[in-house]
């Protein structure tokens, strides 16, 4: 076969080329440059995934005492009341936080959009607290939300709108209300961004046929901006979705999962059973829970977003 | 009527928001040029560097910003390289089953980094890896998000660029290199910078490797020194802007090309 190839090519310069020796030449080099990613990927993405599969089938201790006990770590996830709170606490975040951050990113975004100059001010603005990493922006709303000393006490009072101190840290609802406002801070611009350019690939016809239309500023928004943005909407929302399950470092950095573990969330059970109580086993079991919700969370956007495609 | 001041509303309410989200920022800097219980607005215009001075002697800030630094350049290094020859593979040279290779990378996508901090943690500790810095470079090298959104990229470019350097003789690696690479350069940079901040900013994982202070990265060791303050806030202030600030340099430098390279990833990323 190699003989061939070679006779065959001393035809023209390459305008014939051996085709099947090319092909072949080409497997190996494909083969050879996806090696190294596949490499890492099975080290530490397959075979992690799997052993942990295999993991929560174990009552399993930190120093690898380990017996096999079937399901019964999915089996009492069911019974476990604080699980069964912790999930309830980051359903509910996500409920709340995914329409707030997501609606008013749209809001910012198509504020932004219609002006020209000061553009880039707002856009930095907006984005800047997104480049800060968990920690930062956790501290500092710890020490903005301080009763007596805090800037957002101080200015409420200020203007007006309370009279006594509130202590937002102090009581379940409002500790996730601090939650919400630091997460909307901290990840809008993200959001925003992505509206921002998604406003910007809307064709100037279509508002110039609106405009001629006599469509007003709402119907434009309700009959041009918003369904030419539903791809855009579906992404921010199934993003913010599955964001918001995985939330963890604001809940332990801001609260430490108080008043009372009203703040802790799923990540937090991950966290609390597999690395203070040692229970790696049933740490495992909640790990594969959480990754199912988030599996179906992405199958329902890949058939949103195939319906909302064309 | 409502129509003629209607721009002016949007205008005043964006630059309202635009303070409102700027605040905590300069309220940082503010507690931090100020002695504790002080306030930069109260008692004339006082700037101290002192507390900068007693942060950087009490904690390693330096240190683990080296630290995150370095992870989060290799990390990014390794994923622009790996991410795209694998890309590139799957691009412009099929072999068999690569297809089902890539929609099994592609799946990877959902798997939640959060699901594998268990078997992460025993294989990690297993191979005497846990606690050091190649503990979380390793992982975040394996995320497939970077094949994904460079393959779209490569799929868009013309096929007869390269049709030019195969009849002169050119290699698939060669042409990986010489052509894909550069003018791949908005894509990578892109992904590089998703790929930056996610490594600069992850927490979880960090949390449970690392134990020793001197390997900590930036984002592990702030909260455990302002851990130790109650009462106070200049000091947790001053650590926050310390660590804020290279960020923000390097964010007000580069902002076009961030904000536009989230854009991108973020839009592909699906």
């Amino acid at each position: 076969m190699a003989s061939k190839t070679i006779t065959d090519s001393s035809g023209g310069a390459g305008a014939r080329t051996p085709r099947r020796s090319l092909r072949r030449q080409g497997w190996v080099t494909g083969v050879l440059m996806v090696l190294p990613y596949t490499i890492f990927f099975l080290l530490f993405s397959m075979i992690p995934i799997l052993y942990g599969f295999g993991v929560s089938f174990y009552d399993w201790s930190l120093l690898g005492e380990k017996s096999f006990i079937g399901l019964a770590n999915y089996r009492n996830l069911l019974q476990d009341e604080e699980f069964r709170a912790n999930l309830m606490n980051t359903v509910m975040f996500t409920l709340i936080s995914v329409p707030l951050i997501s609606g008013f990113g749209l809001l910012l975004a198509v504020m932004v959009n219609g002006i020209r100059k000061g553009q880039a001010f707002l856009r930095i603005s907006f984005f800047m607290p997104y480049v800060l990493s968990v920690s930062v922006i956790s501290s500092i709303w710890v020490i903005f939300l301080q009763p007596y000393t805090g800037l957002l006490n101080r200015i409420l009072r200020g203007i007006g709108v309370i009279s006594s101190e509130i202590f937002w840290l102090s009581d379940s609802t409002l500790a996730w209300a601090s939650i919400i406002m630091a997460t909307l801070w901290w990840t809008i611009g993200f959001v925003f961004v992505l509206f921002l350019a998604g406003l910007q690939d809307i064709p100037e016809s279509f508002y110039e046929a609106a405009g001629l239309e006599g469509a007003n500023r709402w119907q434009t928004f309700r009959y041009i901006t918003f369904p030419s943005l539903s791809r855009v909407i579906v992404l921010v929302i199934v993003l913010q979705t599955i964001g918001s399950f995985k939330i963890f470092g604001q809940s332990k950095l801001i609260t430490g999962g108080g008043p009372a573990g009203a703040t802790k969330t799923v990540v937090f059970s991950i966290y609390e059973n597999g690395f203070q109580t040692f229970q790696m086993g049933y740490a495992s079991a909640i790990a594969f829970v959480l990754m199912l919700v988030i599996l179906i969370i992405s199958l329902l956007q890949t058939t949103l977003l195939r319906r909302f495609g064309e | 009527m409502l129509d003629r001041i209607y721009p002016y509303v949007v205008r005043i309410a964006a630059v309202l928001f635009a303070f409102m989200f700027l605040l905590p920022i300069f309220w940082m800097l503010s507690l931090s040029l100020t002695p504790e219980g002080g306030s930069l607005f109260a008692g004339g215009f006082n700037v101290s560097m002192d507390n900068y001075m007693t942060v950087l002697n009490r904690a390693p800030i330096f240190g683990w910003m080296g630290n995150s630094l370095m992870v989060s350049t290799i990390t990014t290094a390794m994923v622009l390289l790996l991410a795209s020859m694998a890309a590139y593979s799957f691009s412009r040279i099929r072999f068999p089953g690569s297809k089902i290779l890539f929609i099994l990378f592609l799946s990877a996508m959902m798997i939640p980094a959060e699901a594998t901090l268990i078997p992460l943690y025993l294989l990690m500790r297993d191979v005497g890896l846990l606690g050091t810095r190649t503990s979380l470079i390793l992982p975040a090298i394996a995320g497939p998000m970077g094949i994904f959104i460079l393959k779209q990229f490569f799929d868009g470019l013309p096929k007869d660029l390269e049709e030019a350097a195969r009849i002169d003789g050119a290699g698939f690696f060669k042409i990986w290199y010489s052509i894909f690479l550069p003018l791949s350069r908005p894509a990578l940079a892109a992904l590089g910078i998703f790929t930056f901040i996610g490594s600069w900013n992850d927490y979880v994982w960090p949390l449970i490797s690392i134990s020793d202070k001197a390997y900590m990265t930036i984002t592990l060791g702030l909260p455990m020194f302002q851990s130790s303050y109650n009462q106070e806030y200049a000091l947790p202030m001053t650590a926050n802007a310390l660590a804020a600030i290279p960020v923000l340099i390097v964010f007000l430098i580069f902002q076009k090309q961030i904000i536009k390279g989230i854009a991108f990833t973020g839009g592909k990323e699906m």
